[in-house]
């Protein structure tokens, strides 16, 4: 049975539709990463997740039922850590001992709030009498997601949980959000714009863009202005000599029209590797490669000209030597492949 | 200047020496002041924490009205307080003119614009966050209520402080509804009112000072509660 199931989901602030899914499920206990550009629908879709606020139409199942704010059934067990996570204004070990106390947990409170200070790396006896405003941010982030592992949750809705703090409080919240995961099988949605970390995390991530999904893995977002091309084909430049083409949409383009190039759809070459007649590439340059945790596969980010693109490197490919950060490598696409957004 | 001086120094014997009239004063304002407070907190809060939680039609005219009660004069309140109580007023009958308990309607009626206005506005500038955390904390309706009001203290005790100075220092209600009755009505203010007019400054000092007293002492413990 699927953790969470959408069906026909709107979300809308006023009047403005901010989030359409028809449909989507989660599965249990998966570590599920959320990714697209600012203003994608990211947040919105966590926060229905978490069971903060309603949508404006459509139905959330949580494990098979249908739920909404307050149900029992997710309260203390579903819970978000927002990007802008709030401080209640008293001490630290307070804060931390909130949810345990409102939903009158058995357990040795003392212990539980210790024992989720250190797994943020917090050291409960210098922190837990520690009150609200004497935290630099870093600390606050921590100590707002060891208030949320107290709860030991079925589900653990992360929004840019590295976002605006330092590499060491990112690693701490990171080894923290993974501990859940091994310790207690809990399920992980995390959002954010580190592509590599979430490649290197997550069983799967989607990919939003404009309050819709676009699919699941990795994609590259090419904007217009598109031109007229060879063969009725639309072209956008993307550097010096560089032209993405592709074959119009079946409506005919918009110059704001924006194409999706599925990473699975892109292939790597090497400049010297010989390529059939015809096959449309573009060349850049290889900035980052990062392992897939589940595919095995090696994600390689290029870019070409200022666009970013991924695409997947088979291991046999990368013992070759050719795709290391700083070299040049053409990128095979199929321009049938393509889905306009 | 000299009268003042000796002014000062003849209102530190009648403190000292604990003067019956002085400490008259001092006792019909704390006990007609502490029951405008009481009154007033009890419906005060809980409506600014409605009025700034809660969106309702007609909310933007509610608090239009509670704005403007805030420079409500207090001799209009005393006027308005005097018509309902006296013999022919509509609460004639209750005998509350010239009392104690009827200067802490007026009071009351002074206070609650402050402790609505001032409260709904703590509420209101609340972090947007709070609710999407307490939720996420697994809090019910009634917890998150309960834990915005009291994320909230602090501008609520301002919102105390602010009313109580309002009541302390008033003179127009406890002028026309209590009626400065010598040991029965007479509060500090108006006293101070009527002593000065008799060339009685060392009384009016006097009264001034315990005044003073009173505020810094309600405000010591608003800020020693900010601390906790």
């Amino acid at each position: 049975m699927p953790l969470f199931e959408l069906h026909r989901i709107l979300q809308a602030y006023a009047g403005r539709t901010v989030l359409t899914i028809d449909a989507w499920q989660v599965p249990e206990g998966k570590i599920v990463g959320l990714c697209g550009p600012n203003g994608s629908g990211k947040s919105t879709l966590l926060r229905l997740l978490g069971f903060v606020e309603r949508p404006v139409r459509g139905t959330i199942h949580y494990q098979g039922r249908p739920a909404e704010p307050y149900a029992d059934a997710v309260r203390g067990r579903v819970v978000l850590l927002p990007q802008a996570s709030y401080m209640l204004r008293r001490t630290v070990y307070k804060n931390v001992a909130y949810g345990l106390r409102i939903g009158r947990v058995r357990c040795d409170i003392r212990q539980r709030v210790g024992e989720s200070l250190g797994l943020v790396g917090l050291d409960p006896d210098a922190f837990a009498q520690r009150p609200w405003f004497a935290l630099s941010g870093g600390e606050a982030r921590r100590v707002a997601l060891a208030a949320r592992l107290v709860l030991r949750p079925r589900v653990l809705l992360l929004d840019e949980p590295t976002a605006s703090v330092d590499s060491a409080s990112a690693q701490m919240i990171q080894a923290a959000a993974l501990h859940a995961h091994r310790q207690w099988g809990t399920c992980l949605i995390v959002t954010s714009h580190d592509h590599h970390w979430l490649q290197d995390t997550c069983d799967e991530t989607v990919h939003l863009f404009q309050g819709r999904i676009l699919g699941r893995g990795d994609f590259t977002l090419v904007f217009g202005p598109w031109q007229p091309g060879e063969n009725r084909r639309l072209a956008a430049p993307l550097g010096r000599d560089q032209w993405l083409t592709l074959d119009p949409p079946p409506a005919g383009a918009a110059e704001s029209d924006i194409a999706a190039l599925d990473a699975r759809h892109l292939t790597l070459h090497a400049l010297t590797d010989p390529l059939p007649p015809g096959t449309a590439v573009v060349e850049g340059t290889i900035t980052a490669l990062a392992l897939g945790k589940t595919s095995g596969q090696i994600s390689v980010s290029l870019t070409v000209g200022a666009t970013p693109f991924t695409a997947y490197l088979p291991p046999e490919m990368a013992a070759t030597g050719h795709f290391t950060p700083g070299n040049k490598a053409r990128l095979a696409y199929s321009p049938d492949a393509v889905r306009w957004v | 200047m000299d009268f003042i001086l000796q002014g000062v120094i003849q209102a530190l014997r009648l403190l000292v020496g604990g003067d019956p009239e002085t400490y008259s004063a001092v006792a019909a304002t704390v006990k007609v002041s502490s029951m405008a407070m009481a009154a007033s907190l009890l419906m005060g809060i809980p409506l600014g924490f409605c009025l700034g939680h809660f969106d309702f039609p007609g909310k933007r005219q509610a608090r239009l009205v509670v704005d403007t009660l805030l420079s409500l004069p207090t001799v209009f309140i005393g006027l308005m307080v005097y018509a309902f109580l006296s013999r022919q007023g509509p609460m004639g009958q209750m005998g509350l003119l010239f009392t104690l308990p009827g200067v802490a309607i007026g009071q009351t009626i002074l206070a609650l614009p402050v402790v609505i206005a001032l409260t709904a506005t703590a509420v209101e500038s609340m972090d947007a966050e709070l609710r999407t955390s307490l939720l996420s904390l697994g809090a019910s309706r009634a917890q998150l209520l309960a834990g915005s009001l009291w994320e909230a203290r602090h501008g609520i005790l301002a919102a105390g402080v602010t009313a109580y100075g309002r009541v302390m220092t008033e003179v127009g209600i406890s002028m026309m509804v209590g009626g400065n009755i010598k040991w029965h009505t007479r509060t500090i203010t108006t006293a101070i009112a009527l002593e000065t007019s008799k060339g009685m400054f060392a009384m009016g000092i006097a009264l001034g000072l315990v005044l003073l007293l009173i505020a810094f002492g309600a405000n010591a413990a608003v800020s020693f509660l900010r601390r906790k």
